[in-house]
């Protein structure tokens, strides 16, 4: 047919491509509306509840000031949230339409306390609802929680680094001070009452109870000799030296020949029956 | 308060076989959302399609939901008014139901819906078809028997991209707080016919391309990209294997050369005189380190 057509004349020489016969749709715009006419029912407006509105002002895009595109024209389908905050205004500028009229036709909106009825959705569904609500919520929660104890503890351990620095600093200065004072090279005594008069100041401020020479020796005796957290490697353990350390050797207390602690006992020691007999036949 | 109920609509909303869980659902719930709806058993025969009105007429009713899924894939719903009037086809797509936890809102079983609409939908004669076509059928009749006198959810219908969007907000506040309580779906027309069911064809949507052919582009484009890139390699490979001409004579071997200037050619028959060199005596070193001070002790006294 393409050579005939050519035969014809019809046909210029060079690449013919075939071209689809654009596909005529139907749009009787006639027909449409007559069936519009015929099928219309007109209703009062009580029965049908309907309204066309455009969204609501966008109010958090007014006090943003964006130049919010959406005109009814433009709304990109493809913008989930856009499309659905769309969708929600339409819907609350028909409520705001619509209810001075609900009013006037005298229909309730408001479910009076007491009116029990069946909803669309089961209680039951509803509790499944809020209990995964309320799991994602607790789920923010922790996640949120767990961030800020993160920064606690860098923060803290920032603050105990610089602590920990300051007082070595201080250990420093202060060692070199008494050299100094020490090899003579200065007289004055004042880094020592700095630091008293510093060290006054700093611990009225906090709040621990300076107990100034710690535990007490007794204390630390027996920390050491029955103590878990002590001084530890092998401190319990006998070693040569203390093996053969027999200094602590008491022959007569080891023997059993000191008595009662040596001669000490009671010196007021009450004498006998017979022996007070006599004293009081004598007195 | 009651009233007599004077507008007779009921809704017929059934499927054909073949329908999956979420239709089912789809289905259920819009039977749950319109207390005016009746359903009734899966019809079997998807080729005689006008069979339908009769079973409306059983039932008794005078507007028509069907489902209609094909291939397990693809939803096709129909809406019609059921003796004479027009009918519309749709595919449904993004189809999300009540039961879906995201969607957390609730009303009333059988309250009468606001209805929403675009004004878009006045704008294009086949809008405004469809647009009575939704009021009439998706309002709930007032005084209707099972119906509840309160007014506490709306039905949006918006027009995005070609596609009609359906949502279902619950009422919480009477300034316009809302929740959305399902279902959601999404109605892209195919065809409007004049009668039910059937009939001669009003409108046909120029943008619409049916599921399979959707498919069927997505897969050529995928085996063109595939063949692009194969056809890519074996130039490539070919390049490498084909056998390069020689070149007898190389056509940029003279564009670097300049011709130089002729000179007379000298041919030189004697050997040339040997140059005189003058050599010069220099002292060694320590000598000329002596002559040097000498020269400064000279000058500075």
């Amino acid at each position: 047919s393409l050579q005939e057509a050519f035969a014809a004349g019809l046909l210029k020489p060079g690449m013919n491509v075939l071209v689809d016969k654009p596909k005529k749709l139907v749009n009787n715009v006639e027909g449409l509306k007559q069936c519009l006419a015929d099928f219309r029912k007109d209703l009062p407006w009580v029965e049908r509840l309907d309204l066309t509105n455009l969204p609501a002002a966008n109010i958090i895009s007014q006090a943003e000031e964006k130049a919010s595109a959406p005109a009814a024209g433009e709304l990109d389908a493809d913008d989930d949230f856009q499309r659905e905050m769309f969708f929600y205004r339409q819907a609350q500028a028909t409520i705001l339409e619509a209810m001075p009229l609900l009013n006037r036709h005298s229909i309730a909106t408001k479910r009076p306390e007491d009116y029990f009825a069946e909803m669309a959705k089961s209680d039951q569904h509803m509790q499944k609802i809020r209990k995964k609500l309320i799991s994602k919520q607790m789920i923010m929660e922790r996640s949120e929680k767990a961030k800020k104890l993160r920064e606690q503890r860098k923060f803290g351990k920032k603050v105990q680094i610089e602590v920990i620095q300051k007082r070595q600093q201080e250990k420093k200065a202060m060692m070199s001070a008494v050299k100094k004072y020490q090899k003579g090279m200065t007289d004055k005594l004042e880094f020592l009452e700095g630091d008293q008069k510093m060290n006054k100041e700093s611990s009225q401020g906090s709040k621990k109870a300076v107990n100034k020479k710690g535990p007490s020796a007794k204390r630390k005796y027996k920390d050491q000799k029955f103590g878990f957290g002590g001084k530890k490697s092998g401190k319990k353990w006998n070693t040569k030296e203390s093996y053969n350390d027999v200094s602590g050797f008491r022959a007569k207390i080891a023997h059993g020949k000191g008595g009662k602690k040596g001669k000490g006992g009671k010196q007021n020691k009450r004498p006998g029956k017979s022996v007070r007999k006599k004293m009081k036949n004598r007195s | 308060p009651t009233g007599k109920w004077t507008n007779k609509e009921r809704v017929l909303i059934f499927s054909s076989r073949g329908i999956n869980f979420r239709t089912r659902h789809l289905m259920q719930d819009l039977r749950t959302m319109m207390p005016h709806a009746k359903a009734d058993t899966k019809m079997d025969r998807k080729d005689k399609l006008f069979v339908i009105n009769e079973v409306c007429e059983i039932k008794n009713c005078n507007k028509c939901l069907y489902f209609e899924a094909k291939k397990k894939q693809d939803l096709y719903m129909w809406i019609s008014n059921s003796p004479h009037g027009p009918s519309a086809k749709f595919l449904v797509q993004n189809i999300h139901t009540l039961a879906e936890l995201k969607l957390t809102g609730n009303c009333l079983k059988g309250s009468r819906p606001l209805l929403s609409f675009d004004p878009k939908f006045d704008k294009e004669p086949h809008y405004a078809l469809l647009k009575e076509l939704f009021i009439q059928t998706f309002s709930t009749p007032r005084y209707h028997p099972k119906s509840q006198p309160f007014v506490d959810h709306v039905f949006t219908f918006t027009i995005a991209d070609n596609r009609i969007w359906f949502r279902n907000y619950q009422i919480i506040e009477e300034d316009g707080s809302l929740v959305e309580i399902g279902p959601r779906f999404v109605l892209n027309l195919m065809k409007i016919f004049q009668g039910s069911f059937g009939g001669p064809t009003l409108y046909e949507n120029p943008d619409f391309r049916s599921p399979n052919m959707h498919r069927r582009e997505m897969r050529l484009a995928a085996a063109a990209k595939v063949r692009e890139k194969q056809m890519v390699k074996e130039m490539q490979k070919g390049k490498k294997t084909s056998a390069k001409e020689d070149l007898e004579s190389d056509v940029t071997a003279d564009v670097f050369l300049t011709p130089a200037e002729e000179k007379p050619a000298d041919i030189q028959t004697e050997a040339p005189e040997p140059k005189v060199v003058k050599k010069k005596q220099k002292a060694f070193k320590r000598q000329r380190m002596q002559m040097l001070s000498l020269h400064r002790n000279q000058y500075s006294t």
